[in-house]
């Protein structure tokens, strides 16, 4: 009787439990669409004038001229008059007020720190300076 | 007459395809995400209020540590290469954006070579990376 018994006998099958699958589904959904918006870039735009020709060549009158120098050991001087980082927007505002016309020319010593020509950078752009040209100053 | 005894169903709405449609729009989500593989070189990048975002599809980076060691596509290049590397690249794109991931200890010369080297290849808008401490391979 005990080995009739012992036959009859079924194993269950083994089942994978699938009803958490589409919540899976959902996490790795979510990160994917995620991921791409995180690494956004951010930082500082600018057009560069191109090839110079004669045709885009520009020529302005030195009194709409405002020149931001940066010496080879990073002292700033705004019209040949030294100036603190933190007060060079306001500078540059008070110009755009006095004239509209105003160019505003980054000239930076081969020398000075990348960093420093974009901290001067950044203040142009909080002014809301439009016109603005990079120049680097010979040695 | 039966008219009496009919009884409503609730309405339900079925979430059994719940499932499957994550599925489909995390395989299309997967296959469409691109993640840059481009290691390029240890920087540390200047800080900007005025930064903002750019477009990451457009973007081409040129990686400038504090060494003055240039990189495209993580090879090490020089300044006069980026005339050929980056003329070829608007070919390809050109609405190409060129983002500086520059070390901001870096001397402005290196940025400046660069760029007039943009210039000749008429890669003239630019973008210079702020706020965001990249890590990649040392040299």
């Amino acid at each position: 009787m005990g080995v009739l018994d012992k036959r009859k006998k079924k194993r269950d099958p083994g089942e994978i439990p699938m009803a958490s699958t589409s919540d899976v589904a959902f996490l790795l959904l979510i990160f994917f669409i995620v991921m791409p918006m995180k690494a956004d870039e951010i930082g500082l735009s600018l057009v560069l004038p191109g090839k110079e020709t004669k045709e885009n060549t520009v020529k302005v009158k030195q009194s709409n001229v405002a020149t931001i120098k940066i010496s080879y050991n990073n002292v700033i001087t705004f019209d040949k008059q030294p100036m603190p980082l933190a007060q060079l927007e306001q500078a540059i505002r008070d110009r755009l007020l006095a004239n509209s016309k105003t160019v505003i020319i980054l000239e930076t010593h081969p020398d000075a720190d990348y960093g420093m020509m974009v901290a001067c950078l950044d203040e142009i752009k909080l002014s809301d300076a439009r016109k603005v040209s990079l120049k680097t100053t010979k040695i | 007459m039966d008219f009496g005894r009919s009884s409503r169903k609730d309405p339900y709405i079925p979430t059994s395809s719940m499932g499957d449609i994550a599925f489909l729009l995390l395989i299309f989500f997967i296959v469409t995400v691109v993640f840059t593989d481009e290691s390029g070189l240890v920087v540390t990048l200047p800080r900007a209020d005025a930064g903002e975002e750019g477009l990451r599809d457009m973007i081409s980076n040129v990686f400038i540590n504090s060494a003055g060691m240039i990189s495209i596509d993580d090879v090490i290049v020089t300044a006069p290469d980026v005339v050929s590397i980056m003329a070829q690249k608007m070919q390809e794109n050109p609405f190409m954006i060129v983002a500086f991931k520059t070390d901001k200890h870096t001397p402005y010369g290196v940025v400046s070579d660069v760029m007039e080297s943009l210039k000749e290849a008429n890669a003239i808008k630019v973008f210079f990376n702020t706020d965001m401490e990249i890590t990649g391979q040392e040299f």
